[in-house]
């Protein structure tokens, strides 16, 4: 036939075309990206929120903290520097800091230019409604040898305005700053603690920084354990180096034990070394998979190699279609083996795509990624199992072992004398009582932190460095938005005051605003109008010997200070912990955020926001998890829609009530294996969820394998069973994936697999024209 | 798999971690640490135990032998704007045992401890503690180096050198780290058998002397002073 002489032709030139894209698009480099933010839902539909977002992230994908903790002080002292100086020679980094290097003079001027706008409310009050007191606790500081002496001198502060904004600065946690050395210590655990900050050149998704990064921290941890010193360190960075580590260690594992697995079923059952070349297709796959994402995306994340290595064990089912066909088509020919089996492999593709396809609509860009790649993957091994293929098994004479036909022979016959003695009928209800059973038991379960694989050392050295340090991270932080300047300072302020309460009562620890650093400017206002008045009050100072005309020069040179705004306060080193929460101008008005610390009940937060115009929590976990949950009723729906799809499909070879019934039981088997989960006290999440929106169009196949009994019942039950192996090798290894999300889906899909099998007999059979 | 940092427990905790950006503020603390005055009687206490050289050796046992040492003080705060000091008197009890007692009495009246568990000032309802900032905990610690008779915070800190004989001896700190330099030029200390003055030279050009009068060393703690320390 001409047709066997083109098509491996024609596809061989397609297979060049591909390569050579591929060629094309690997250019620079693997085009593999490892930004886990890119794989969750973008639920936030506004940019201003997305840019607050973003100024959060930064830190924590750029910045480590270290603390390098020894009995002794003075060691503790010694290894920080050692490290610093190590760290910083290692060009990893673009800043390492373990000591303050401070910069007094720019301090002063800060202060001294912030005397009325950055003076506490408390203090400001006071001057204001009681300027006998604060002029005679004045006189007390100038003699007291323990208030605190200012950056600022004396005769340039003569009432003391700066020494009060130092004193009211707020104070974070529990680090201290060691006078001799400059350095940031805590004590904990009758350790010394110093803190040591680096900032790394790239970020968490780089794809080699963060490997770098964990090496230089674990050698660095080693140096340290041989001197007695302990190293703790936190950053989003060592998380992204563990990812990827594990993605790499997954991807082998998945990938490397579905493939031997499939290479060794191969040759144990057909016996002959070239019909390894029915993994030809699952390269072709992939290679297709991989060029697809690339085109639609612009690269591939490395979640979606790991999740799309398990396409091997799919792929690898179009081979085995005709190759299983040798047990009852004797002599077996490639060619007349393929023509016989065409229509069910091109049947078993679409119902698949339309599987895969459907997760490509859920919000999830992980998904969407992967229908993307396994739908492609899966079209290309069809095309090469159909086209190129054959040609390579040409000639071949398929003798397959008679083994793995008797098992499905004496499975047949269990089967047969089953239904003899209890009908089926009787078996569905048994079923449908293992259903009820399970369901009721079924819990469901949805978190972001199912993402997150992340080792529990890593985790602890975190909250204990959260612990040691005292700083109490939260996610969530308030976005603030105005007219103007005037307006924002109004609304942080009237938050604050609500955020003052939880303080108070315990229930957060702290929170920074703008509203903290500079004053309104009526505020400022009032302050000048007050000093006008106190030269009424400050005879005790000229009692010490001040002269009065330099009370009088330094009242006039604060009236003189101009009104701050919030962006000549951020100037200045004092300024640095706020730069951050201001967004600036947006849209025709001003945005800041109001960053938090300790908090201990979420929920408190939202009703914070209540009632007070233009305040908006930001809470990206809660609303990730809401997504989440909401997906569940989504990710069902697809499924009853693919469903619907896969019947439309099926009614044109296989009448509505065949196709009706091939559907309903992949749907039978999903129903199945939630009760298991049930049965087995694990949670129902999202992804078991997908994974069983996967499995139904996948086992749709074995359904009609089972209806069209090529070659009879016990060959299309061996059949069914090759294919349930092969693809059961690969996802069921996803099983072992310490992501909870991956291990989930993979769980989900074997119990999916498994009963697929088992219900695929009941498929009933087909009247064959051929 | 991956993580997906910024999110969940880790991002949580390590999103605050790195708000840990507050080098200024923490300098604020330290300029909230007590008084140059402070840091003086700390030194003073501190003497007994700068045992390095010979003569530092010598010094420190001079000056360690007596237990309780009671006397007049008075400080002048010498500031550049000013014509005359800013002068305060009162007394002082320092105990080997205990920590050191600062009642200041002109030109107003306010009562001083500091001890192991740090510097508190005296008002209506008793002794209260000031509030330990950070550098506040940091002169504790130091404070509690001294007596327990451990040196390295000081000479860490600065550089000492010691001048003449028993009778009449001259100590100089000058202190060694950046930061500390940008806040004293030089400490002096003046004494014979007891410490007669301190004076201590701010960077920016003011300057504090502590003078010690009528120093005695034969007097026992009276039982207020006992009732003092206790508490």
């Amino acid at each position: 036939m001409p047709s066997e002489r083109l098509l491996p032709r024609l596809f061989l030139i397609l297979l060049v075309a591909v390569l050579a894209l591929a060629g094309w698009q690997w250019r620079h480099g693997a085009p593999l990206s490892a930004n886990l933010m890119e794989l969750v839902p973008g639920s936030t539909p506004n940019a201003l929120e997305q840019q607050a977002e973003q100024r959060m992230q930064e830190p924590l994908n750029r910045e480590m903290l270290v603390l390098v903790g020894h009995a002794d002080r003075q060691q503790a002292l010694a290894m920080a520097q050692q490290l610093g100086e190590r760290w910083q020679a290692s060009g990893l980094f673009e800043k390492v800091q373990w000591n303050l290097q401070a910069d007094l003079p720019a301090l002063r001027e800060q202060l001294l230019r912030g005397r009325l706008s950055m003076l506490s409310a408390k203090d400001r009050e006071q001057l204001i409604e009681q300027p006998d007191a604060f002029i005679q606790q004045r006189v007390q500081a100038l003699f007291d040898p323990f208030t605190g002496f200012s950056l600022v001198p004396s005769q340039d502060d003569w009432l003391g305005l700066t020494g009060r904004i130092q004193n009211s600065q707020p104070q974070h946690g529990s680090v201290q700053l060691d006078i001799g050395s400059g350095a940031l210590i805590a004590d904990a655990d009758g350790k010394s603690w110093v803190l040591l900050r680096a900032r790394t050149t790239g970020n968490a998704f780089d794809m080699q920084l963060p490997l770098q990064v964990a090496d230089l921290l674990q050698t660095s941890r080693a140096q340290a354990g041989e001197q007695g010193a302990q190293l703790l360190a936190a950053s989003g960075l060592l998380y992204a180096a563990n990812g990827q580590r594990q993605a790499t260690r997954e991807i082998t594992w998945v990938g490397g034990g579905a493939t031997i697995g499939i290479l060794l079923l191969l040759l144990l059952a057909f016996r002959r070394w070239r019909v390894l070349l029915a993994f030809v297709p699952v390269l072709v796959g992939m290679l297709f998979g991989a060029v697809a994402c690339v085109a639609l995306f612009g690269h591939m994340h490395v979640m979606t190699l790991v999740l799309g290595s398990s396409l091997i064990g799919v792929a690898v089912d179009y081979p085995l279609h005709y190759l299983s066909k040798s047990w009852s088509l004797q002599p077996w020919r490639s060619w007349p083996a393929l023509r016989l089996t065409l229509p069910g492999l091109s049947l078993s593709l679409a119902t698949s795509c339309i599987g895969y396809l459907a997760l490509a609509w859920t919000p999830f860009p992980a998904l969407t990624q992967i229908a993307v790649f396994s739908a492609a993957g899966l079209v290309g091994a069809y095309l090469c199992a159909v086209c190129l293929l054959p040609a390579l098994l040409k000639g071949v004479e398929l003798r397959p072992a008679h083994w793995p036909l008797r098992i499905a022979d004496s499975l047949w016959q269990m089967r047969t004398a089953l239904i003899k003695h209890v009908p089926s009928s009787v078996l569905l209800v048994w079923v449908l009582l293992f259903c009820a059973g399970g369901l009721w038991q079924l819990n469901s379960k949805n978190d972001i932190r199912q993402w997150i694989g992340a080792p529990p050392q890593l985790l602890q050295e975190a909250q204990a460095v959260a612990r040691i340090t005292g700083f109490q991270p939260t996610s969530q932080f308030f976005l603030v938005r105005a007219d103007n300047q005037q307006q924002l300072l109004e609304r942080q302020a009237a938050l604050g005051k609500r955020l003052d309460q939880l303080v108070n009562m315990d229930k957060l620890q702290g929170y920074l605003a703008l509203n903290q650093l500079v004053s309104l400017a009526e505020e400022q206002q009032q302050l000048r109008d007050a000093l006008n008045n106190l030269a009424q009050h400050w005879q005790p100072l000229l009692d010490l010997g001040v002269p009065a005309s330099a009370l009088q020069a330094e009242v006039a040179q604060l009236q003189a200070l101009p009104i701050t705004d919030i962006d000549a306060a951020l100037q200045g080193p004092l300024a640095e912990p706020w730069r951050t929460l201001w967004l600036g101008p947006v849209d025709g008005g001003v945005a800041a955020m109001v960053s938090l610390q300790g908090l201990n009940n979420p929920a408190l937060l939202r009703v914070q926001a209540l009632d007070l115009p233009g305040v908006q929590l930001v809470d990206r976990l809660g609303d990730l998890n809401r997504v989440f949950a909401d997906t569940q009723i989504s990710a069902a729906e697809l499924k009853l829609m693919s469903c619907v799809l896969i019947v439309l499909l099926l009614i044109a070879p296989f009448g509505f009530g065949g196709a009706l019934r091939i559907v309903a039981l992949p749907l039978l088997a999903a129903l199945c294996s939630l009760a298991s989960l049930g049965w087995l006290g694990q949670p129902l999440t999202l992804f078991s969820l997908f994974g069983l929106l996967l499995v139904t169009a996948i086992s749709v196949d074995y359904a009609i394998l089972m209806r069209e009994q090529i070659g009879g019942p016990a060959v299309s039950l061996l059949g069914t069973l090759l294919a349930a192996l092969t693809t059961w090798l690969s996802f069921g290894l996803l099983a072992v994936s310490s992501t909870p999300a991956v291990s989930n889906f993979g769980l989900s899909v074997s119990l999916g697999l498994a009963f697929s099998f088992m219900l695929a007999p009941w498929a009933g059979q087909q009247k064959h024209t051929l | 798999m991956l993580t997906p940092v910024g999110a969940g427990l880790p991002a949580k905790i390590l999103r605050a971690l790195l708000s840990v950006r507050q080098p200024a503020l923490s300098l604020t603390s330290f300029a909230g640490k007590p008084a140059p005055t402070g840091f003086l009687l700390i030194l003073l206490l501190c003497i007994p135990n700068l045992a390095n050289a010979f003569d530092l050796q010598q010094l420190s046992d001079q000056l360690a032998k007596p237990s309780v040492i009671h006397g007049n003080f008075t400080q002048e705060k010498h500031l550049r704007a000013l014509p005359q000091p800013l002068v305060s008197k009162g007394t002082f009890v320092l105990a080997k045992d205990h920590g050191l007692l600062w009642l200041l009495n002109t030109p107003l009246q306010q009562d001083y401890r500091i001890n192991a568990q740090g510097i508190a000032r005296r008002d209506a309802n008793g002794w209260q503690p000031l509030p330990n900032k950070s550098a506040g905990a940091e002169q504790n610690r130091l404070f509690l180096a001294v007596l327990q008779g451990d040196s390295s915070g000081l000479q860490r800190d600065f550089e000492l050198q010691l001048q003449g004989q028993a009778q009449q001896w001259k100590l100089t700190l000058i202190p060694r780290s950046l930061l500390l330099k940008q806040v004293f030029t030089r400490i002096d200390i003046d004494g014979g058998e007891l410490v007669h003055t301190i004076e201590l030279l701010e960077t920016q050009g003011d300057s504090t002397v502590l003078r010690m009068q009528d120093s005695t060393a034969s007097q026992p703690l009276s039982e207020a002073e006992q009732h003092d320390f206790a508490q």
